[in-house]
């Protein structure tokens, strides 16, 4: 299970999630030549707190679901890139079901920290044009799974 | 018609090979290459703008250069890129593909001591160092870099019969073995959570004969 402080998310096998992404992992980095630019940076992924990471790893999904992934999927024309997407899309959308970060009121200087480290990537994201910038933080899911798997007990 | 000056100088396959996070650069050059060519590595990480010069492997007739020290950071993820320079070729350069070495590593079998005895087998396994330091400088084993990993251990009885033990210790006995035998142990290192496992460590041991009669 994932225990991002306070927040737990069964049932999701990090393996599959990294099978899933090694196999479309060099066609889709291929595709992104700005090796000058990385999204999630260190500032965003570095050194967060376990009562930060609920917060965190939230904004961070959904905008996978809502943004990435939603305009990704047009752009796909391979049956084997679509079968690990959908794998990847899917785990997403049931971990994100499975959090939720609190809403006290005592909570909010750590959401705010983590929002802060979110719009470092949204920013860095949105800097970008749309098409280029969709690839690049498609071929950055191993960035963002080797930070998840920090609060991976198996 | 082409000239050769046209074409440019062979250089295909550029990739890292990382065993144990030994991170070796690769590159070949290719069926009609000249013994002249000289290739020039540089790195950097993915998101740096700076490629770095690598020191040692520049115009080398080599054809693989150890970038371990260079790619060492865990959390970080890299790019090499090789230039061959060839008399009355075009110059050519290739790039590797995004490199993690926590991803792409692969583990090497286990160093391990393999102790017959009467009616039993020991086997001690020696942890594995990697080039991997800590912020303190404290050199990593493959068991603090890899929290899940355990050892799976098997002993080859006979064509039918084998028996299994595995953990996260490094000490095992095989027990209630026929003296003066001889017995195939295997052992192996598994990382499920990266998908991770080594070719077994092979040890062929006899028991000792049994002398109390």
């Amino acid at each position: 299970e994932f225990r991002f402080g306070p927040c737990r998310v069964e049932g999701v096998v990090l393996p599959e999630l990294w099978e899933a992404f090694w196999a479309v992992k060099n066609t889709v980095q291929a595709q992104d030549d700005i090796t000058s630019v990385r999204l999630l940076k260190a500032q965003v992924l570095q050194n967060v707190s376990d009562a930060e990471s609920c917060y965190l790893v939230h904004s961070l999904l959904k905008f996978y679901l809502n943004t990435v992934f939603k305009n990704y999927h047009s752009k796909i024309a391979k049956v084997k890139i679509l079968k690990s997407f959908s794998s990847l899309a899917n785990n997403f959308i049931d971990i994100v079901s499975k959090l939720q970060p609190s809403k006290d009121k005592d909570m909010l200087s750590i959401s705010e920290s983590a929002h802060r480290r979110f719009m470092l990537f949204r920013r860095a994201f949105k800097q970008m044009d749309t098409e280029v910038a969709l690839v690049k933080a498609f071929g950055e899911v191993d960035i963002l799974l080797t930070w998840m798997q920090k609060f991976y007990q198996l | 018609a082409r000239t050769t000056e046209d074409t440019a100088c062979p250089l295909q396959y550029v990739k890292f090979q990382s065993r144990n996070f030994e991170n070796i650069l690769v590159w070949d050059s290719g069926p009609d290459s000249s013994p002249d060519t000289v290739y020039s590595v540089e790195y950097k990480r993915y998101g740096d703008r700076v490629w770095l010069a690598k020191a040692g492997c520049q115009r080398t007739t080599q054809k693989s250069c150890n970038l371990t020290m260079e790619t060492g950071n865990l959390t970080e993820l890299y790019y090499a890129r090789v230039k061959a320079v060839c008399p009355g070729r075009k110059q050519n350069n290739k790039t590797t593909d995004r490199f993690s070495s926590l991803q792409h590593t692969t583990i090497k079998p286990p160093d391990v001591t393999c102790i017959p005895k009467v009616r039993s087998i020991q086997m001690l396994i020696h942890p594995t160092l990697t080039p991997i330091r800590s912020e303190n400088g404290h050199q990593l084993t493959l068991e603090e870099i890899f929290r899940d990993l355990f050892y799976r251990l098997e002993l080859r009885v006979n064509h039918t019969y084998q028996m299994h033990l595995e953990g996260k210790q490094r000490e095992y006995e095989f027990l209630g073995l026929t003296p003066d035998t001889e017995f195939i142990g295997a052992i192996t290192i598994l990382a499920p959570m990266w998908s991770k496992e080594s070719a077994p460590y092979v040890c062929r041991v006899k028991t000792l004969p049994d002398r109390t009669w």
